[in-house]
């Protein structure tokens, strides 16, 4: 196996950059037949890929998406041959802080992994079969393994630190992280968050945080410069706000935001938060779904499920996903990736910024929620929240088996809430990033059952209730 | 002789009962980094929970999924089937992510009248030890005010002596495993362990002293390896002595029913909480401690060494993230070192892994030569 990646050109980073350096030449001004004509000559995985971004709805949004994409992997090869430090951090890790350093560009695992499974022919399987063929169990994660996988060939683009923040929010994501450090012999960073949301324990972190720091900047041979955080920063705050305006817009009904921007708007955060390109990506994907509440469209006759996931989604088949669901009425409002909770970080001196940072870290996905005093109660609030602001009217888990951490609480959180709210949750089981483990047509399938036959029915007994109680029938209110 | 096995089979044991009919209370924990020397100190029994291979996870499974640890799914099966109603709290730990689900989950179905969460960091430090000498001292604080018992420093510190000497004669057991004609198999000393896990420490050394004065002059002759078991919580007697039953005597572990709870056990600081942070973490030999890998290296090579062992065998339950991304590590570097090694994926207490087991020690050992 290892003989097949002996080529630099095999390893995922280089794969998927040059795929999306072609992809980003794509014209923005194409006609749907000549988008048709550029499918059918690309790769299948890719095509496939390609057809949930660029259909009409989502095309615009797309292509400045794609565009981001390739200039954040574009940046972090620029920054190697400049010798400046490519940092790779986990998705939970806010990517600003490393823009944050002149002489360090972010990469981030689980984005890789996604964009190797959304563009490379075979996915990311072989990435993750040679991880296996060094004895790595079976059962660790795909979103990072993959990643890591193609690393440990030691024949692709590597980075030069590896940070992890995971540990007591996701051992197998830190443990696999560790083990590429020491097989290729790379600094290692880490922070620490205590599962305590106590006062204490938020100081505690802060304490941590800015020992991660110190040791970066030794690491980076640089020191935190004021004004150049300002900037970075003053970026993330403008593209907070686009999130936050992104998130009332999916509170109409039909959802004007289209399925695929939920993956764009987190795709955004884990990558280029902090950079020019990410304000101006959110304000496409805001502009564009505020037209569409304009023109009240919605790709199906009617909207018949408001979905929230309450972890992660999937991505080995994205049109099979995301598009399928909201042609069949059922709007994806968002997963917990989703939950990033950007807030406004004052700029007036170097400990605010730090400070701000430290909330922004200690508040990411996975990190609040599996790293919170109790990883079920946290995560319920969350899920609660989310479903309430949004309108929901169901839950599902996607089942990555791979997230023990989730399917330690997961029991807890769907009986909760539903006593709590009423809103019922499918518990799916499958891969996220491996489509051998759970099938796409398998998924839809349980997806539409659950639909029919729980969210539905539901619906129509509260519509017959109303029926009952106001007199009404025909289901058009007369009161 | 006494009979170890049948002393550790049990979870509710007769030590436990009598200690409950006289009145004591019993707090059960999961993590040797719970500083059981405050729960002794408060004149409680600490009773680290165990499964003993319990096949039946069928309550715990409906709370945890297939993709978590059996292990863990057997304790929370065998706390919500009342098997360990006996207990009247739980120190839950952050020691994994399945460990953290099963005690939620045992405290969310069943509510223990005393629950503590004790938070342990994941790497030694300042600022990681005065976190957790302040979680050492609440966790006093939250006992003694539960239990409405005085926890004073000198009745931690007397307990630490009575640790002290619980240790030292480990160690000395563990001596009897490590000689040229080994007095004690591997599953005797795991079922040894496991007892003592159950037992306040002054009993536990009592009958150490029994079991030395008893053991030490027998001798285990016509076995074909030397073998070490390393992994994860491993209290399965049955699995020790099935890869005994076929000819590889472990004669010494890096486990932490094992010699992980209580090979280097020490502390510098004067003051107690202090002294304890620095005992349980700057001790803690388990893979979920970041950036010590070369640590947990050095530990497992002197083990294997003084030991003089053929081979290596580690272990881990099915879907256990922190040992299975270490094995492939340790393996590489253990065969690295010259000692051969055999990884052992296995389903916590499942009678029918029993089969598949026993056929790849026997290949082990015809690999190594034996």
């Amino acid at each position: 196996m290892a003989g097949e990646l002996t080529r630099p050109r095999e390893g995922l980073f280089n794969r998927v950059y040059e795929i999306f350096s072609v992809v980003d030449r794509i014209p923005g001004d194409l006609t749907d037949p000549e988008v048709e004509g550029i499918l059918h000559v690309m790769p299948r995985e890719l095509r496939k890929t390609m057809q949930a971004f660029l259909v009409p709805r989502a095309r615009d949004a797309s292509l400045e998406f794609l565009g981001l994409i390739k200039r954040w992997l574009e940046g972090a090869r620029r920054a190697k041959e400049e010798g400046r430090k490519v940092v790779l951090v986990p998705f939970n890790f806010p990517p600003e802080i490393i823009f944050c350093f002149e002489n360090a560009w972010p990469i981030t695992s689980e984005v890789l992994t996604t964009l190797g499974v959304a563009a490379l022919e075979g996915q990311g399987e072989r990435y993750w079969d040679f991880a296996m063929g060094l004895g790595l169990p079976d059962f660790a994660c795909s979103a990072n393994m993959i990643e890591v996988g193609s690393a440990l060939t030691e024949i692709d683009f590597a980075p030069d630190i590896v940070l992890n923040d995971c540990f007591a929010s996701c051992d197998i994501n830190s443990k696999t992280h560790e083990f590429l450090a020491r097989y290729l012999g790379l600094p290692l960073v880490f922070l620490e968050k205590p599962p305590d949301d106590t006062p204490r324990g938020i100081r505690q972190y802060y304490r941590y945080f800015r020992a991660m720091l110190s040791d970066l900047e030794e690491l980076l041979g640089e020191r935190l410069k004021v004004e150049r955080m300002r900037e970075v920063l003053d970026r993330v705050n403008r593209a907070s706000e686009l999130y936050w305006e992104l998130w009332d817009l999916h509170k109409f009904r039909p959802c004007p935001v289209p399925n695929i921007f939920s993956l764009m708007t987190y795709g955004i955060r884990y990558t280029m938060w902090g950079q020019e390109e990410a304000v101006s990506a959110m304000e496409k994907l805001v502009n564009i779904a505020k037209a569409r509440l304009h023109r009240k469209e919605y790709p199906a006759e009617r909207e018949v499920a408001r979905a929230w996931w309450t972890y992660t989604s999937y991505y080995f088949d994205m049109p099979g996903f995301f598009n399928w669901m909201e042609e069949n009425g059922i709007t994806h409002l968002g997963d917990g990736l989703d939950l990033v909770f950007p807030r406004i970080i004052p700029l007036d001196d170097r400990d605010k910024m730090i400070e701000g940072m430290a909330e922004t870290a200690r508040n990411m996905p996975m990190t609040r929620q599996m790293g919170a005093s109790s990883m079920s109660a946290q995560w319920l609030e969350d899920i609660i929240w989310a479903t309430r602001e949004l309108g929901a009217d169901c839950c599902i888990y996607c089942g990555h088996h791979s997230c023990k951490q989730t399917w330690s609480g997961a029991a807890v959180v769907r009986k909760e809430l539903l006593a709590r709210t009423g809103i019922p949750t499918l518990v799916l089981q499958g891969d996220s990033w491996i489509k051998r483990m759970t099938s796409m047509e398998s998924l839809q399938e349980q997806i539409k059952e659950f639909v029919d036959n729980v969210v539905s029915r539901k619906k129509e007994g509260r519509r017959a209730v109303k029926r009952r109680t106001t007199g009404v029938t025909g289901g058009v209110s007369r009161s | 002789m006494i009979d170890l096995q049948a002393r550790a089979s049990q979870i509710e044991t007769e030590y436990v009962r009598r200690f409950k009919e006289g009145g004591g209370k019993v707090v059960g924990y999961g993590c040797v980094a719970t500083p059981v020397e405050i729960v002794e100190a408060a004149g409680l029994l600490p009773y680290r929970i165990k499964a003993f291979g319990h096949p039946d996870t069928s309550l715990g499974d409906s709370y945890l999924s297939r993709f978590n640890c059996r292990f863990c799914r057997a304790c929370l099966s065998l706390g919500l089937d009342g098997s360990y109603d006996f207990l009247d709290g739980l120190v839950e730990t952050n020691g994994c992510d399945h460990l953290r689900g099963m005690f939620e989950n045992w405290q969310y179905a069943k509510g223990l009248p005393y629950f503590h969460y004790l938070k342990v960091p994941h790497f030694v430090r300042d600022d990681s030890l005065d976190y957790f000498t302040e979680e050492i001292a609440m966790f006093r604080n939250s006992l003694a005010e539960h239990f409405e018992v005085p926890v004073e420093d000198e009745a931690v510190w007397r307990a630490v002596e009575e640790q002290d000497l619980v240790q030292s004669r480990l160690r000395e057991l563990y001596g009897l495993r490590r000689r040229d004609v080994p007095a004690l198999s591997g599953a005797e000393a795991l079922s040894i362990i496991c007892t003592g896990s159950s037992m306040r420490a002054s009993d536990f050394a009592r009958l150490l002293d029994d079991i030395l004065r008893e053991y030490s002059n027998r001798k285990i002759e016509g076995f074909r390896a030397r073998l070490m078991l390393l992994g994860s919580a491993t209290d399965e007697v049955d699995l020790v002595a099935d890869i005994e039953g076929q000819g590889g005597l472990v004669v010494t572990d890096a486990l932490c029913y094992g010699s992980r709870s209580f090979w280097e056990r020490k502390g510098e600081s004067g003051e107690i909480d202090r002294f304890l942070a620095e005992k349980y973490l700057g001790n803690l030999f388990c893979p979920r401690m970041f950036t010590e890998y070369e640590r947990r290296l050095r530990f497992i090579l002197d083990r294997a060494e003084e030991a003089r062992v053929d081979g290596a065998i580690i272990v881990y339950n099915k879907f256990c993230d922190l040992h299975g991304v270490e094995s492939a590590a340790l393996r590489a570097d253990l065969e690295k070192n010259g000692i051969p090694v055999l990884v052992l994926e296995k389903d916590y207490g499942s009678q029918s892994d029993s089969g598949r087991v026993k056929t790849r020690v026997q290949a082990f050992l015809e690999r190594i030569g034996k």
